[in-house]
């Protein structure tokens, strides 16, 4: 059965079309209006999770490419919106973390929290991060960045708690000047190669001076850097990540960087892949102290929270490891590095959110997430405790889970391509990490039972909310191991992936962005002042720009 | 209580403000105008209703529907992009052509229905942007008025002390 490119449209539209008509119908009813609510939202993410099934099965599996030219507008001109193996990798993962989240933040959040619109927030954050897997333009990418910024700073902030405001701010700002960056990055794009379209860029870029490519690399580099939260760029995330209700932060947690990471991956092997051998030395640096600081920094950390935000950054660097050797390898084949960094990825996503989601339920059970004044829940909750060790070994990367799987292949293809430095800081982080871990573990399940907050938990007294507190957590511990078993199809997989993306030829040509105005500037020029109706001053005056950069 | 001229001024203004952004609304598909500038002109409408009238009254009287317009608004666009897969693609305009005996040849078609989306989300958008920021000045001034009057820190210093004590007198203390 062949697909239509309009399901592309489905990720994007199909939650905003939810939220809308949440919101259009949120002035009436109280309790029930919240269950209705509920019961859209759940539907919404379902359809999600199908269609990107549904994409991934034709992208990944079956190697086809989708391309939706909105409005049947050609590419330049339109907008393009593009769907290959990667996208619909992180479509498929988004998918899944955000409806093993939902019935968790069902069950936890307070029915003010509800009352202000955190089901249609939960909605309108997924469209941005779908969105932004889709956008095949610049500027659209930088849309839905926004959106998903100014989604989930409500979400953030939703509750109005000072220390939430406090945090909210930070964030903002320090992720408002990362977009700064990106929109500059976007200027020059336009003004240099006189075309926003991502396809049309990766055709004009070699034809740039090597001096608006560096800045062109360098800008993206610090902007979705930054969304990322790379090493000198990382500080918004541990600001704010222990703020929100844990419902909130496992949503982050698992999609927010990760946005940051697919704009990574995606432009240096669209846009610049000669840099990534020119370059590899300072990424691998950049991912060393990335993984470094995010392992030493959690050791420091004295909530459970706190911790696992800090190691979001450390799993950072690990994927941005295996794309700074995504084009190189003695023994393995080329691409082994980004297969590597996109199983990292999905075993991260998976990992990440069960633990912070175990992490919250902790922190619901005891009042409190400070390491120091909790402990002993082993004795209460078993079956938490055992969710939350597997999820934590898996995260360590211990043989059966996915962990083991995805850092053995990053050590493989480091090893292969003789980085030995940058091996032996992801094998010394991920003891640290093990350490982390197991910190973690002890301090809030073993020793005397003691739990600061004398008020019971109005979460507790429910065993159905206790159920859709655990029943995703052990899914997703299910899947991590799934993924561990079957290590080795799944790593095909990843690799046709990444061979996908790295062929950007065939990205070019599936968009295939009108050639009506040639690249060459002269030819340009000529053919543009031929033509009738478009000799007009602002036409030519538009395209004449790329003259004084794009070296003949 | 607003001043006689402003009064005067919104009678006259709105209806003229009003009709000028629908004048915008729809010229903008081919003309300077569009969803986006037609609604902040609504906007400037209601933010004359919220000088001369008081934003109580005006938030008495649309304040509950806001947030249900942009929701329609949204949903309105979309739907704008979902009429298109009638022709193939997501967003494809689809174009109705009527002959009408009085107002003569009129064009119509799905992207009038995405601006007029654009059109509601930015009126209500902007609408509940000038009403709370009319209520925080609200606030303010007569926060403002309240440290001014000596008295009133006299009266309520019963059950919650910290907020109702004369900074001047709580540094004689």
């Amino acid at each position: 059965m062949a697909l239509s490119a309009n399901l592309l449209a489905v990720p994007a539209a199909g939650p905003l079309l939810t939220a809308a008509l949440i919101l259009l119908f949120a002035r009436w009813g109280g309790r029930t209006l919240i269950r209705h609510q509920i019961a859209l939202t759940t539907l919404a993410l379902c359809v999600n999770l199908v269609v990107a099934v549904l994409l991934f099965r034709a992208t990944a599996v079956q190697g086809e490419r989708f391309v939706l030219q909105l409005g049947a507008w050609s590419a330049p001109f339109g907008i393009t919106v593009y769907a290959d193996g990667l996208s619909a990798t992180l479509l498929l993962l988004t998918a899944l973390v955000s409806l093993a989240v939902y019935p968790f933040a069902v069950a936890t959040i307070d029915y003010h929290r509800a009352r202000m619109g955190f089901h249609p927030l939960y909605l309108f954050l997924l469209t941005g991060v779908n969105g932004a897997f889709l956008a095949g333009d610049l500027f659209n990418l930088y849309v839905f960045f926004e959106v998903l910024l100014m989604a989930s700073f409500v979400l953030l902030t939703v509750g109005a708690q000072p220390a939430q405001t406090n945090s909210g701010i930070r964030y903002v700002v320090l992720n408002l000047l990362a977009s700064t960056v990106f929109l500059v990055a976007a200027g020059i794009a336009y003004g240099t190669l006189g075309t926003l379209n991502m396809a049309q860029i990766a055709e004009r870029l070699p034809l740039a001076s090597p001096a608006v490519r560096t800045v062109f690399a360098g800008l993206l580099m610090v902007g979705f850097g930054s969304k990322a939260a790379i090493f000198p760029l990382f500080f918004w995330l541990p600001a704010s990540y222990h703020t929100p209700p844990p419902a909130v932060t496992a949503l982050f947690g698992g999609l927010l960087t990760k946005v940051g990471v697919y704009t990574l991956f995606r432009s240096f092997t669209l846009f610049f892949p000669e840099l990534l051998l020119s370059w590899q030395p300072t990424l691998l640096t950049i991912a060393g102290a990335t993984m470094l600081v995010g392992a030493l920094g959690a050791l420091a950390q004295p909530g459970i929270r706190r911790v696992l935000s800090f190691h979001i950054i450390s799993h950072v660097g690990f994927m941005l490891m295996g794309l700074a050797v995504a084009l190189s390898g003695n023994n393995l084949a080329i691409g082994f590095g980004l297969g590597a960094a996109i199983i990292y990825l999905c075993h991260h996503m998976i990992i990440k959110t069960a633990l912070i989601m175990a992490g919250g339920a902790v922190e619901l059970h005891m009042g409190s997430d400070r390491l120091a004044s909790i402990g002993g829940l082993v004795s209460r909750q078993p079956f938490l405790a055992f969710l939350f060790f597997m999820a934590a070994i898996s995260l360590a990367g211990v043989p059966p889970f996915s962990g083991f799987v995805s850092k053995l292949s990053l050590l493989q293809i480091t090893l292969d391509t003789r980085h030995w430095v940058v091996s032996g800081v992801s094998l010394f982080a991920s003891l640290l990490t093990m350490l982390n871990m197991m910190r973690l573990w002890r301090e809030s399940f073993w020793g005397d039972y003691k739990r600061p907050s004398r008020i019971p938990s109005r979460i507790l007294q429910s065993g159905l909310r206790q159920q859709l507190m655990l029943t995703p957590v052990a899914v997703l511990v299910l899947l991590s191991l799934a993924l561990g078993i079957w290590g080795e199809p799944a790593f095909r997989l990843s690799m046709q992936v990444a061979q996908q993306a790295l062929d950007r030829q065939a990205y070019i040509e599936a968009v295939s962005p009108s050639t009506q105005f040639s690249t060459r500037p002269a030819n340009g020029l000529v053919a543009l002042s031929g033509t009738d109706g478009m000799n007009s001053p602002q036409v030519v005056a538009g395209f004449a720009t790329p003259t004084l950069f794009i070296s003949q | 209580m607003p001043e006689l001229y402003l009064r005067l001024l919104n009678r006259i203004l709105t209806p003229v403000l009003l009709l000028l952004a629908f004048y915008l609304l729809f010229r903008g598909h081919n003309l300077p105008g569009g969803g986006f500038i037609a609604g902040l002109m609504a906007a400037a409408a209601f933010q004359l209703q919220i000088l001369s009238r008081g934003h109580v009254r005006v938030r008495r009287t649309i304040g509950p529907y806001l947030n249900s317009s942009i929701g329609l608004g949204l949903a309105v666009a979309i739907c704008a992009g979902i009429v298109g897969l009638m022709e193939g693609t997501f967003f494809k305009g689809v174009w109705l052509s009527l002959d009408l005996p009085l107002l003569g040849y009129l064009k119509l078609g799905t992207p009038v229905i995405f601006d007029l989306g654009v059109f509601l989300v930015v009126v209500s958008v902007a609408t509940s942007y000038l009403l709370g920021l009319s209520r925080a000045s609200d606030t303010s001034a007569r926060l403002r008025e309240g440290s001014a009057s000596p008295v009133r820190s006299d009266i309520h210093t019963t059950d919650r002390p910290e907020l109702n004590v004369d900074p001047t007198r709580r540094a004689d203390s």
